[in-house]
């Protein structure tokens, strides 16, 4: 019998650039191009093996427009990791999510693992956010960066499977679900 | 015979004149003529009065009438005295009363009388067989008179030629007279008198004509008014002389030869003192005169016959005396005539000597003198003469031509006349043709009239029987549509009935279907942890289930419920969920409403329906607020929706277009965020999924328009399905705009959309007070559970549970909401959870209880129950709770947030402390990396 591991994930980004729609690709492998925005914040959980272990994430998608970010710590209080999401087509959204990474840093938990989505990777012909750039501001912060399209299904599931990499195995001697492993580790595993 | 015009002012000589005067009344003697008269007319005046049926045919009757020249060119009235000789029945005329020989009479036994209204007052006719005589009275009743004794004389005078013989003077025939007067009653009463106008007074009087004497003067009568005149005279000689020469009268008649002799010798003389033609102008007045005299004569035997009629009475003695007086009178004017003689002979005499002077003229030449004086004389008399027998020849031509002119006239009238009796007769016999086919036609109609009436009696009869016959077969109808009515009815509710049982079945199949797809679900998740066999039997079972799905939607078409795909909203009544297990979801939530809808259809739904209907004018009332939270009626909806928000907003004219303008001119920040969300608005609904759709131009207007009216909200994510819902029931623009001021800035709190989003927090900590409060329980469980209700009931507050709740409970959550405040929110947020409280409490983990809280709302499927909950279980819900828990929140909250800025800052610096050592560590481990 594999271990459930519950592991929660919040979706932040600035609005529009497509949280909810990557959200509705991993969990439901399907798109809406209108998909309603968000208000407040969504519930959504997807269960994936891994390892020889089943994460189950229960994933908060936040609500984009900027005054809702007095919220956003209500979700990404006691997260396991989070996505971070800016539309390559809109630079400002890159700019948004700078702000992000500076609050989890500031606000969130400790060793949360963060992972930049650059969506709309469909529309790479207007593209203002260069690959480049993610890499390097990944890089710099020490998060996942992968470019998605919600759309096309393209690079979702890898995002999730990159986060639960990043997730340490379930100590056996320990019952915390923040599983205190240093960062450095992670990236080495994976490297 | 100069005196001749006086002569008509002297006095009467009655005898004379009035041939046919009353003689009895003329005995006065010595008193003069006009005395006499007066005294007579007077009598005859009493006698009238007395007895004037017997007296009125012995009356005399007499009179001045005018009467109308027809001779010459202009036609004038001339007056003259009428006289109506009784024993000729011949009407006399004569210039005056005094006058003795008539200008002319008018035989009245073959004359008819005529009187003619427009000919003028007062005028009648006489009509003669050679002439027509026009008189006419001076008044109107003196017309009346005159005609009526005119005919009553001519008939006295035709009836008495009959009986008697001619010349009778027997003329008082009273059986006669009564009926002549029994004949005038018939058509017209007696006529009184007119004193003034007729009888032998009016004699004495002047003529009663204003025209001068002249006029009256007879053109056509010359030797008789000469004749009259000289009579005149005579007669006053007579009164003067007094000598009784009574047998002249019957010396005329004997001798007439003489008295013709007589005369002519004196007319000789007068002719020639007047006219000084002593020989050429005697020749016709003296044949005139000779006839005239012939007349006279024959008229006076009439007095002889009578006087001799009376002599034959021994005892008229008296009245002979009399006679000898009046006889002795004539005599006197006889003796005054000789007298005239006598100087007429004197004249001859005169000129005898002047014959004699001539002829005893000294010298031939004197007497050649007056020979050639006399010759000339004669010359110029006989060409004179020729002349006048010219002129006399001249006007016998015109006389002639008159003459035959009258007769074509007369001829015309004939004519005409003719004409007129044809015409008559012609009218006559249309008359007479009409009255019978009058008759005739009148008898047809009866026929007819009869025969139809019998076959419409008959046709009666005949309906009658129809009518019965079609009474009964209605009867029978009547009873068959009662029947079948009833059996339909009784179908139709057994039908519906089974369509109920049928919807509550198929929904407790599909909630089957859905427990048994989350069972194969779950299955399928432990798929891995199974054993081979096991798993293939899910995977086939998972498949099955799939395909039967697809198979049952198919015939979901011929259901007998069939689900509209959208309400009259426009919004989907089941979502298009993408996941099969939410497929199944969304098919039992719309199978439960349906039938929801169909047990409440009845029972709830139509009461309420009519209530509303009665519902007139809109006024706030506890009866209105309990209506409007049962829910508005769609038909009513937008009307009192309307009714609100004019209510709350005072509609500023214009305000609308000009914030239009201001966002068109002008790009607002919010914008982007707007048309961002613009085609992610109510994505379940038909009226905004397409981005084609109408609405959505107008919802972005709406939003800009807002976010121009309040920049310190501006835009706000969430105001877009707020609008959207406001544009659905109002529909017009203007008003969606209003309703989304109403809520933002009447009743919602401040800053519950502004940056922070304060007060929506504060909201959330006041719900969680409330949910302690009121479902203890339930909020125990979730601090077991760790579950933070906010992260699921945030956005119901925000947008007002748009997205959250089914349509049909949404838009009642919305009528209350509107009416009555925020309170409602929080009324149905606990309702929510009450409703479900059971459901809830039996999950046990803390990550299904989030799944089913992101859900549960559409799960709610009686809108009437959650309905009686918040407004009934949750009672007591005060206002000032609600505030004073409100306020406290936020003053907690803005602490709170003030800490964290601060530990912000501290974290903030501790940071800015440590970096160099962190930069250090990453940078290290980066390089590790590589």
């Amino acid at each position: 019998m594999m271990a459930i591991r519950e592991l929660k994930v919040c979706l932040l980004g600035d609005t529009g650039v497509g949280k909810s729609s990557i959200v509705c690709r991993f969990v439901q492998d399907h798109f809406d191009h209108n998909i309603s925005p968000t208000i407040g914040a969504s519930f959504m959980t997807k269960t994936v093996p891994c390892g020889n272990e089943l994460h189950k994430f229960l994933i908060w998608d936040t609500a984009g427009q900027e005054r809702f970010h007095s919220l956003a710590p209500m979700y990404y209080r006691g997260s396991a990791a989070a996505v971070i999401v800016y539309d390559i087509t809109k630079q400002d959204s890159f700019h948004t999510l700078k702000k992000w990474v500076k609050e989890l840093k500031e606000h969130g938990p400790e060793n949360i693992v963060m992972a930049i989505a650059g969506n709309k990777c469909d529309l790479s012909d207007i593209r203002e956010v260069p690959m480049k750039d993610a890499r390097d501001y990944a890089e710099s912060i020490g998060a996942i960066v992968v470019e998605t399209s919600a759309k096309n299904a393209v690079n979702i599931e890898e995002l999730f499977q990159g986060i639960s990499r990043q997730i340490p195995p379930l100590d056996p001697h320990e019952n915390s679900n923040n599983g205190a492993i240093k960062l450095g580790k992670q990236t080495s595993q994976t490297g | 015979m100069k005196k001749g015009p006086e002569s008509r002012a002297c006095p009467l000589a009655a005898p004379g004149n009035l041939v046919e005067s009353n003689l009895d009344n003329n005995s006065s003697n010595g008193a003069s003529a006009k005395e006499k008269d007066v005294l007579s007319s007077s009598q005859e005046l009493e006698n009238v009065q007395l007895k004037p049926s017997k007296e009125t045919s012995r009356k005399k009757l007499c009179g001045y009438l005018n009467k109308l020249g027809i001779k010459g060119p202009i036609k004038t009235w001339k007056s003259r005295w009428f006289f109506y000789d009784e024993t000729k029945c011949h009407l006399l005329y004569y210039r005056t009363a005094q006058d003795i020989n008539p200008l002319g009479s008018i035989d009245l036994s073959s004359a008819s009388f005529d009187c003619k209204m427009e000919n003028g007052e007062g005028v009648f006719e006489i009509r003669t067989p050679s002439r027509v005589f026009t008189l006419k009275a001076i008044s109107k009743q003196a017309m009346m008179y005159w005609l009526q004794q005119l005919q009553m004389r001519r008939w006295e005078f035709c009836s008495t030629q009959n009986r008697f013989p001619v010349g009778s003077s027997q003329l008082v025939n009273e059986p006669l007279a009564g009926r002549t007067n029994a004949d005038n009653d018939d058509f017209l009463p007696l006529v009184k008198t007119p004193t003034e106008a007729v009888g032998l007074k009016a004699a004495s009087l002047p003529a009663p004509q204003t025209s001068t004497a002249l006029q009256n003067i007879s053109l056509k009568h010359p030797w008789t008014e000469i004749q009259n005149t000289v009579y005149n005279i005579c007669g006053s000689k007579q009164l003067w002389g007094n000598n009784g020469h009574v047998f002249n009268f019957s010396e005329f008649q004997e001798h007439p030869e003489n008295l013709v002799e007589e005369q002519e010798a004196e007319m000789e003389a007068g002719c020639a003192v007047k006219e000084g033609t002593p020989e050429d102008g005697r020749m016709e007045p003296r044949l005139n005169w000779v006839r005239k005299a012939r007349w006279m004569n024959s008229g006076f035997p009439g007095l002889h016959e009578e006087l001799s009629r009376e002599r034959n009475p021994t005892d008229k003695v008296s009245v002979l005396q009399q006679q000898i007086l009046t006889l002795t009178e004539e005599v006197k004017s006889q003796k005054e005539l000789v007298k005239l003689l006598h100087k007429a002979l004197e004249a001859a005499q005169q000129e005898k000597r002047v014959s004699n002077m001539y002829l005893t003229a000294a010298e031939d030449k004197d007497r050649l003198e007056l020979v050639r004086h006399k010759v000339r004389q004669i010359a110029d008399l006989t060409s004179r003469l020729e002349a006048l027998e010219q002129e006399k020849k001249e006007l016998e031509q015109i006389l002639a031509l008159r003459d035959s002119h009258i007769q074509e006239l007369k001829e015309h009238v004939q004519l005409l006349m003719e004409k007129n009796h044809a015409k008559q007769e012609v009218i006559m016999a249309l008359t007479e043709q009409m009255a019978r086919e009058l008759s005739d036609s009148l008898q047809e109609a009866n026929t007819i009239t009869a025969e139809t009436l019998y076959k419409q009696q008959e046709e009666i009869e005949h309906l009658k029987d129809d009518i019965d016959a079609y009474k009964t077969q209605n009867q029978f109808l009547n009873s068959e549509i009662h029947q079948v009515t009833r059996l339909w009815t009784s179908v139709a509710e057994n039908e519906k009935a089974l369509l109920m049982k049928c919807a509550c079945l198929q929904a407790r199949n599909c909630q089957m279907e859905s427990k048994y797809l989350t069972v194969l679900r779950k299955l399928q998740e432990a798929v891995p942890g199974l054993p081979s066999s096991h798993a293939e039997l899910v995977r086939n079972l998972i498949q099955e289930a799939l395909q039967w799905d697809v198979k049952e939607e198919a015939e979901e078409g011929f259901n007998l419920n069939p689900v509209s795909e959208y309400d009259e909203y426009g919004f989907m009544t089941v979502p298009d969920y993408e996941v099969e297990d939410w497929k199944l979801l969304a098919k039992i939530q719309a199978l439960e409403i349906k039938s929801n809808n169909l047990r409440s259809q009845e029972v709830v739904e139509k009461p309420l329906r009519d209530k509303w209907n009665s519902v007139g004018e809109l006024s706030p009332s506890a009866e209105l607020k309990s209506l409007i939270r049962s829910g508005i009626p769609v038909e009513h909806r937008q009307r009192v929706w309307r009714w609100i928000v004019s209510r709350h907003c005072s509609h500023l004219p214009d305000h609308y277009q000009r914030l239009l303008r201001q966002s068109k001119s002008t790009e607002h920040p919010a914008c982007r965020q707007i048309e961002l969300d613009l085609p992610r608005t109510l994505t379940n609904n038909k009226y905004f999924s397409s981005p084609t759709s109408q609405l959505i131009p107008k919802l972005r207007r709406v939003l800009l328009a807002f976010s121009w009216h309040n920049p310190a909200i501006g835009y706000c994510q969430g105001l877009n399905r707020l609008a959207a819902v406001a544009l659905l029931v109002l529909e017009d623009e203007e008003f969606a705009f209003w309703c989304l001021v109403h809520i933002v800035e009447n009743i919602m709190p401040a800053d519950y959309y502004s940056d922070t989003l304060i007060t929506s927090q504060v909201d959330q900590r006041v719900f969680k007070d409330f949910l302690s409060e009121k479902l203890p329980r339930l909020m125990a469980h979730f601090e077991q559970y760790r579950i933070d209700v906010s992260l699921i009931t945030f956005n119901w507050f925000l947008v007002v549970f748009v997205d959250s709740l089914v349509s049909d409970i949404l838009l009642r959550v919305w009528d209350a909401f509107l009416y009555e405040g925020t309170k409602v929110i929080f009324r149905y947020a606990l309702a929510i959870f009450k409703y479900n409280e059971e459901e809830i409490l039996r999950i046990h983990d803390s990550v299904e209880i989030y799944q089913y809280l992101r859900f549960f709302t559409r799960m709610i499927m009686d809108g009437r129950k959650l309905m009686n909950i918040a407004f009934n279980d949750l009672n007591p819900f005060p206002m000032k709770l609600l505030r004073n828990r409100r306020s406290v929140h936020r003053e907690e909250l803005e602490t709170e947030l003030c800490e964290l800025e601060q530990i912000k800052a501290a974290y903030v610096k501790e940071r800015a402390e440590q970096r160099p050592q962190d930069l250090q560590e990453v940078a290290s481990e980066e390089e590790e990396e590589i």
